[in-house]
């Protein structure tokens, strides 16, 4: 099971309606056979833009992270659920990559002047393969005996 | 008279028997053998460090829980993301940071159109009026 971070955003309301909320958000994720590995409050902060969900305008917001270890194909049907649930304003469902082994930092190879990158290099070899419509003269003894284009 | 002089001098110079020096030099010690006088095979000292970008440097990878510090890279006034050649980043931590910011804008918690106000005092990365590379803005 590929492990995703659910990103609720829930309306303002009393702790005791939350924890309600919160029980049946997990309950929605247990039913369909996944997995809670972590509940992460961010708080009860305003929001960096209205929001309006249900019929209302929503100008604060309690925020939570789950990260949840579920089924891909209940992640679409857990997000119908939540959009049909009042109480969440806005959720969002983010894949967690896994941890690769970073790569060494490339910097010291883009500050080198133009003619010494690779990319450059790469694009000036295509360039060269190509015909270069700027100085390309039309050959008259080509086999045409007309001339094809517009004069 | 100064002529006169210097043809003395000349005459006087070429045929005056001198003390011929031989080339071999004498030494009270025992010469080393050439091996060990050989330059040392070591690194080259002046070899300049690496140059890393601030979060290859710190080993940070940006995550979009952390607005705070991607709003480092959001431009007070309007709100945008500032370029490569502002900020200083590597392509991938470049690319990276644009990614997490979508994702932390979408997720509400970084706005889109200008920055948090309680992060503005937060210390520079980086000086926008002087980028690497010269912009027109």
């Amino acid at each position: 099971m590929p492990a995703y971070e659910f990103a609720m955003m829930f309306r303002a309301m009393p702790k005791s309606e939350l924890k309600t909320c919160l029980k049946r958000v997990s309950q929605a994720i247990f039913d369909r056979g996944g997995i809670i590995k972590n509940i992460e409050n961010l708080g009860f902060k305003p929001m960096p833009y209205k929001t309006s969900s249900h019929g209302l305008v929503h100008r604060e917001a309690n925020y939570f992270v789950l990260k949840v270890d579920t089924a891909t194909q209940a992640v679409a049907d857990l997000k119908e659920e939540y959009s049909r649930d009042v109480d969440i304003i806005r959720q969002r469902v983010y894949k967690v990559q896994d941890e690769t082994e970073n790569s060494a930092c490339t910097l010291e190879e883009e500050m080198l002047p133009p003619a010494y990158r690779e990319d450059v290099q790469k694009m000036i070899k295509i360039g060269k393969t190509q015909v270069n419509r700027f100085t390309y003269k039309f050959k008259y003894n080509s086999g045409l005996d007309y001339y094809p284009f517009q004069k | 008279m100064a002529l006169l002089k210097s043809l003395l001098n000349r005459h006087i110079f070429y045929n005056t028997p001198r003390v011929i020096i031989p080339a071999v030099r004498l030494f009270s010690t025992d010469v080393k053998p050439a091996e060990d006088d050989a330059p040392a095979d070591i690194e080259n000292p002046y070899k300049k460090e690496r140059k890393q970008c601030i979060l290859c440097k710190l080993n940070i990878k940006p995550d979009y829980k952390n607005y705070r510090l991607l709003s480092q890279f959001q431009s007070p006034y309007t709100g945008r993301i500032y370029g490569r050649h502002i900020t200083g980043l590597c392509k991938t931590k470049q690319e990276q940071v644009e990614a997490e910011i979508s994702k932390a804008q979408n997720c509400a918690y970084m706005p889109y159109y200008y920055k948090d106000k309680t992060f503005l005092k937060d210390p520079k990365l980086f000086d926008p009026s002087n980028p690497v590379r010269s912009h027109r803005f």
